[in-house]
């Protein structure tokens, strides 16, 4: 007859399941990168949807957008494109999400001593750097048609709070696909808040150029404001308010998805 | 600290690893599970055998914390899986029906994340890992992109996946669903050879074969209730008859001979197809002569007989069948 050797019979404290936290984000951040770096299509995806913004509003209205407002309009456009494509970036966290979290990989990470939080924290992490290489990319493309940042200081900063809000809007769509559990739900659903935050922004006109009624939320939902502190920032304009209104949007973003799509992905 | 009153009580030392009791589960109307006990032991192969929908799967989700347990109780060896659900997963390895690995990574990456993910320190890690390449033939595969594996390549991954802490208890969700007769022996190889070294192994499986072959002991399940229990023999016993079949040369006689056996055996069922006859017997030897004798005694020439002790295709089919014909 067999026996069993004693099992370790205790639960996790608080502190160990913060350790756990860290570690296996960590762990779920490297198994995120090397699927990161296997599905390139995802990167091109999300600087051809930047890229072809940037074109398609440059050559077909930027004429006339330009000479409404008086100001160089590659210079106005581009900053906005950065928060376009992180947040083409954080809608590919909420497809690529649904497809992993209905794969078998999935039962396995439940039945493991693991944080749970991880595998959504080590999705958004290996979601957000491949958004830096994006953000890079179209700040590339722009620079052929002319774009300059005003300083090194600028251009980081308007990158990171573009990768920034694009990390807040992941954590929004890993809510969605724990819920969905389908990426075609997931990808229909987009619909009803990419394009309205894309296009009722400040990122491709200024707001004075809409309907009165649509103005006010132009100028204050989140896209637009991150649009402007990038704008403010790429250009060496005073940006205190302009950033000081990203952050708080970045932030309270973080505050309600992050435990609201954990406690849904928990629930299974 | 909120601890409790009483220190934690050691684990009891005794064979058990897997104790069901009384389980159930239900999905809004529908009944999963209704008050499965069972038990498995160390060194041992539990099979649950069902056929589709009979709650096999539903009840390896609830013994892997996976899914919560409506009623009843389970501990894995001796930690109650409801309340201690991060102590049970330490201690139990699982391969699901769909081969849980990430198929964007190599098998050796896989098990890299695996590893780290229970937290097994690093240079033990590689040489679990080396270990476990070698001991189940991954070599050819192993740095290859899990999406380009062969079925069987994939399944065997998957088992190794839920070996990589070395758990006592390992559980095995139809493991060898969809593999070509090769991989299942060799998995069955495999799955024996944890069972001898000591590993509690829960396994489930439709396949009457693969339960009569892996199992010392067998739970028969069906519409998410326990139909039968015990090692493969005693189930066979169990079913308590013999079946005598006879094929008469002359399909005309068939009829005759039904009502000749008749005299012997109750039961008796013929196909004309093949001008056979199926007598079941309660003492096979001395039965079974006594109705060729009959036979012979009227004249009816037969053309073959066999003996049959029963199968498990018998119980289980017995045992499972909801038809209108019980």
């Amino acid at each position: 007859m067999t026996t069993i050797q004693r099992a370790p019979a205790r639960e996790s404290g608080p502190a160990e399941r913060i350790q756990w936290a860290f570690q296996d984000t960590v762990t779920m951040t490297w198994r995120d990168l090397i699927r990161t770096r296997r599905q390139p299509e995802m990167l091109t995806f999300a600087v051809i949807m930047g890229v072809f913004f940037l074109l398609l509003f440059y050559y077909v209205f930027g004429g006339a957008i330009a000479a409404g407002s008086g100001v160089d309009y590659i210079q106005y456009l581009v900053p906005g494109i950065f928060v376009i494509t992180t947040l083409t970036g954080a809608q590919q966290t909420g497809t690529g999400l649904a497809t992993d979290l209905s794969a078998g990989v999935t039962d396995r990470f439940r039945s493991l001593p693991m944080s749970q939080f991880a595998v959504l924290g080590g999705r958004t992490i290996a979601d957000a750097a491949r958004n830096i290489i994006s953000v890079v990319l179209v700040a590339i493309v722009g620079y052929i048609l002319g774009f300059r940042f005003a300083s090194i200081a600028g251009a980081i900063g308007a990158i990171v709070l573009s990768v920034g809000i694009g990390y807040a809007f992941s954590w929004m769509n890993a809510a969605i696909a724990a819920k969905v559990k389908s990426a075609e739900m997931v990808g229909m659903l987009s619909m009803f808040w990419l394009f309205p935050l894309m296009l009722a922004s400040t990122v491709f006109t200024p707001a004075e150029q809409m309907p009165g009624w649509l103005q006010s939320f132009a100028r204050w939902q989140p896209i637009s404001v991150v649009a402007d502190a990038a704008r403010d920032l790429s250009n060496g304009l005073p940006a205190g308010d302009t950033v000081l209104w990203s952050v708080i949007w970045i932030v309270g973003l973080l505050l309600i998805f992050i435990p609201l799509s954990v406690a849904v992905y928990r629930r299974g | 600290m909120n601890n409790r009153p009483t220190p934690v009580s050691p684990v009891e030392i005794d064979d058990v690893a897997v104790r069901a009791r009384n389980l159930g589960k239900s999905f809004g109307d529908t009944v999963a599970v209704r008050d499965l006990s069972f038990d498995a032991r160390a060194g041992e192969v539990m099979g649950l055998l069902g056929p589709n929908g009979a709650g096999k799967t539903t009840t390896i989700k609830m013994l892997t914390t996976l899914l919560p347990i409506d009623t009843g109780s389970a501990t894995i060896v001796g930690l109650d899986v409801a309340e201690r659900p991060d102590a049970v997963r330490r201690v139990i390895g699982l391969a699901g029906q769909s081969a849980a690995i990430d198929e964007k990574l190599t098998a050796r990456e896989n098990l890299e994340m695996f590893g780290r993910l229970y937290k097994i320190p690093r240079g033990e890690r590689q040489r679990r890992i080396d270990h476990l390449v070698d001991r189940f033939d991954l070599g050819e595969f192993v740095d290859r992109i899990a999406e380009t594996y062969s079925g069987g390549q994939r399944r065997r991954l998957d088992v190794v996946a839920s070996l990589i802490a070395a758990p006592p208890v390992l559980f095995l969700d139809e493991p060898t669903t969809g593999l070509d007769p090769r991989s299942r022996t060799e998995l069955w190889d495999e799955i024996g050879d944890l069972a001898a070294q000591g590993t509690a192994v829960v396994l489930t499986t439709q396949y009457l074969e693969e339960a009569d072959r892996l199992s010392d002991r067998i739970v028969i399940i069906d519409e998410g209730v326990m139909k039968a229990s015990g090692t493969s023999a005693e189930l066979k016993e169990d079913l308590e008859r013999d079946v005598l079949e006879v094929h008469v040369t002359t399909r005309t006689d068939l009829a005759r001979a039904v009502e000749v056996a008749g005299r012997v055996a109750s039961g008796v069922s013929s196909d004309p197809a093949d001008a056979g006859l199926q007598i079941p017997l309660k003492d096979g030897s001395d039965q079974s002569l006594a109705v060729l004798r009959e036979l012979d005694a009227e004249g009816i020439s037969i053309s073959d007989f066999q003996l049959r002790r029963p199968t498990l295709d018998d119980v289980f089919l017995t045992l499972t069948a909801t038809g209108g014909d019980r």
